[in-house]
């Protein structure tokens, strides 16, 4: 490696002006000047130096926490579920059941040639109120009526195939009242009246 | 030859075999005076082809009811009498023998709610085949509510032939009734649903709840 001449050094830092520079490295001076010249000079486009980008991300102000909730939530993640098989047949166990239980509180499921039929009788001293009929063989016990809000109003609701149906209440189990709500009544032949049901297949 | 005689024989053993399957359904249910009656009265309707069913109905609706022997044989007997009235009008009205059984039971019913015999061949003449429970049923509570029964038959028979199905005729007298209910009178509320055939409003379905509480009766339905 070639030593430089010193007094390059002096002339390149400007410690010996041009005129005391020899005249066989004048030459060499002016184009390693005019190397470094170029080399100071800003690039074309003006594009920011690594310093400035950097300065200006740190000025930045930093974002909001609606942000970087946002980015949070926008972000792709990998989530890593571990399980342990004992949870898991328990987890299962516990979802049969639940289906089991709702399912079991819909109600039965009707056939197509069968309905829906609702009996309501105002009975407000009684203690027992039952529907019997040609749907249940004149069998009485076999249909109760349920007074839940203890209101005087007994309900029963129940699945028939569909068809034209005869029926009474039976309060207390001795008293023989026809449906008065019912909008069908017929002799029965006995002295008294029968009330009509018509139950509609539900599926139509 | 070997197949009508099997036939034969099947049918000699299933009547007696009936016979005694309505026995056990009486006995204990219906005072026992009342039994050998009853039973003679089912099987008379079995070999003239009638349905049992209803007359056995009223045998067990009459014990339930605590009824005299006398007066629940008296009953069936009306009852019997009511689907021979019921046979010979259907047949009357050109429903070719045997008589559909349900056909029996619900011109019987049609004509225990006070239906003239004629509005009943008229609708029977109209529908043609069956089944006309629904229209017969439609008919009969349009007159139980004081609805002409010609007009009332008119006027379900219209339904018909403007294509309503037979399963909604129902619904054809409920809409007269609501009109009726609205302030009209019976000949007006005939005269608006007549106008808006064979639209009708949407019958009401079972709610969910009311599924929901639903159950059966423990006894097999007929």
């Amino acid at each position: 490696m070639n030593a430089i001449d010193p007094r390059m050094h002096q002339a390149l830092d400007g410690e010996l002006d041009w005129d005391a520079v020899p005249a066989e490295l004048r030459r060499t001076v002016a184009r390693l000047t005019a190397a470094a010249e170029l080399l100071a000079a800003p690039p074309p486009g003006l594009v920011p130096s690594v310093e400035r980008r950097v300065m200006a991300e740190i000025r930045r102000p930093a974002p909001s926490r609606a942000r970087l909730l946002m980015r949070w939530f926008v972000t792709p993640r990998a989530i890593i579920f571990r399980v342990r098989p004992a949870w898991s047949l328990a987890f299962a166990v516990v979802a049969a059941a639940v289906t089991l239980f709702t399912v079991g509180d819909q109600g039965p499921e009707l056939a197509e040639h069968e309905g829906i039929a609702q009996f309501v009788g105002r009975f407000p001293e009684a203690q027992s109120v039952h529907v019997v009929g040609t749907f249940n063989d004149w069998r009485p016990g076999s249909i109760a009526l349920k007074d839940q809000d203890h209101d005087g109003v007994w309900r029963a609701t129940v699945v028939l195939p569909a068809g034209t149906y005869e029926y009474m209440f039976v309060v207390d189990g001795e008293r023989w009242v026809p449906d008065h709500l019912a909008e069908r009544l017929v002799a029965d032949d006995f002295g008294r009246e029968n009330s009509i049901v018509i139950v509609r297949p539900a599926r139509r | 030859m070997r197949l009508g005689v099997a036939l034969a024989l099947a049918g000699c053993l299933a009547l007696p075999l009936a016979a005694q399957s309505v026995r056990g359904r009486l006995e204990g249910r219906i005072p026992s005076a009342a039994i050998p009656a009853v039973d003679s009265l089912i099987q008379l309707a079995a070999q003239q082809g009638l349905p049992t069913e209803p007359l056995v109905q009223k045998a067990l609706e009459g014990g339930a009811k605590q009824v005299a022997a006398a007066r629940i044989v008296a009953a069936v007997q009306l009852s019997l009498g009511q689907l021979r009235d019921a046979r010979d009008l259907l047949v009357r009205a050109g429903d070719k023998p045997p008589v559909l059984p349900a056909e029996l039971t619900t011109v019987a019913w049609a004509l225990r709610r006070g239906l003239p015999t004629p509005v009943i061949e008229r609708v029977v003449a109209a529908l043609g085949r069956p089944p006309r429970a629904a229209a017969m049923h439609a008919v009969a509570d349009l007159v139980a509510h004081q609805f002409d029964p010609d007009s009332a038959a008119d006027l379900i028979i219209e339904a018909v032939q403007q294509g309503v199905l037979r399963e909604r005729l129902l619904d054809v007298s409920t809409a007269a009734l609501h009109q009726v209910q609205r302030g009209h009178t019976q000949a007006e509320a005939l005269a608006i649903v007549r106008r808006q055939l064979p639209n009708l409003p949407a019958p009401s379905k079972p709610t969910r709840g009311n599924v929901a509480g639903a159950r059966r009766p423990a006894t097999p339905a007929p």
